[in-house]
């Protein structure tokens, strides 16, 4: 290699390694949050007001597994072939398409109290936070996001349940 | 003849400089939101796909912002160029898995795709604008020196 290509090739290095050190030092906290295990997305507090807007609350897995062990609902906001092929077991489909139908079912088996937790195919797919917002329309007051959804579940090694997957 | 190719030159290297600057500064906008994006090419493990997102988009902006201010120029196009050889990859792992990167929940099939497909010869284009930028780079460089 000519020393003049050499000089070239340590300098695009050096680019790539000064613009990666810019940018960790800048997002720090988040890259260590999200190697941890840890929620990255900003929590949303749930400040009840009259007139407010509630949000699902976000949550990571470590949080969806204890919720889950605290007989948390989980419902999988995605299409019924998605849900059938694999889903996260004890998993209630609930989705956009048919959600008029199966709406009431819900309605009547899970109470308003009860702590609920949306998923659905992970960042990206707005259908769990969307499920979530009607939810707490229809006056449920302990929603939540797992936004990492059955891609993170998956990639954890957890059980699946469902045609695809193991049962 | 060597004024048309430094005007080609510098139209070149303004235009991929200028682009990766205002791509760099939006993604590094919203890094959470590009770290969905990451997420979504389901090819890099959960952290991982934080890493990428927290320095990807500063390693473009410094890379375009050389090319604006003509320095170093070789070296930050060879940068662009090997990110941009890395995005083409991912685009065709997509594409060949099918993978509709828009969530794919309720969308009609064929809107991932057609995104996917843009982005693969837009991103065709910029390659081309790289190894142009890079060349004439070359070029001007060795007349000046002859």
């Amino acid at each position: 290699m000519s020393s003049e290509l050499r000089r070239i090739v340590l300098e695009t290095i050096i680019i790539f390694v000064l613009g990666a050190v810019l940018g960790l030092s800048f997002n720090y906290r988040m890259v260590m949050n999200a190697f941890t295990g840890k929620t990255v997305a900003p929590a949303v507090k749930v400040e009840v007001q009259e007139g407010d807007i509630l949000f699902p609350l976000p949550v990571d897995l470590g949080e969806v597994q204890e919720l889950l062990k605290q007989g948390a609902v989980i419902v999988d906001a995605r299409s019924e072939e998605l849900y059938a092929e694999a889903h996260i077991p004890k998993a209630v489909n609930l989705n956009m398409a048919y959600y008029e139908e199966t709406l009431p079912a819900f309605l009547k088996s899970v109470s308003r109290d009860a702590v609920v937790i949306t998923y659905c195919s992970g960042y990206g797919c707005d259908d769990s936070f969307e499920i979530g917002m009607r939810l707490i329309d229809e006056g449920y007051m302990n929603v939540h996001v797992f936004e990492g959804g059955l891609p993170q579940w998956r990639d954890a090694g957890l059980p699946v349940e469902g045609a695809g997957g193991q049962p | 003849m060597n004024r048309w190719i430094a005007i080609v030159y510098h139209l070149c290297r303004l235009g991929l400089g200028g682009l990766f600057v205002y791509a760099g500064l939006i993604k590094a906008e919203d890094t959470v939101g590009f770290a969905r994006s990451v997420a979504n090419y389901k090819i890099l493990p959960y952290g991982w796909n934080y890493l990428v997102a927290a320095s990807l988009p500063y390693v473009e902006f410094l890379a375009g912002l050389l090319l604006v201010l003509n320095r170093k120029v070789r070296p930050a196009v060879l940068v662009l160029g090997v990110l941009n050889l890395v995005f083409i990859m991912a685009l065709v792992s997509v594409l060949v898995r099918g993978l509709d990167i828009d969530c794919g929940c309720f969308d009609t099939s064929g809107e991932g795709h057609t995104t996917a497909q843009w982005a693969l010869f837009r991103d065709i284009g910029i390659m081309f604008l790289v190894v142009a930028t890079y060349r004439l780079r070359s070029w001007l460089v060795s007349e000046k020196q002859g």
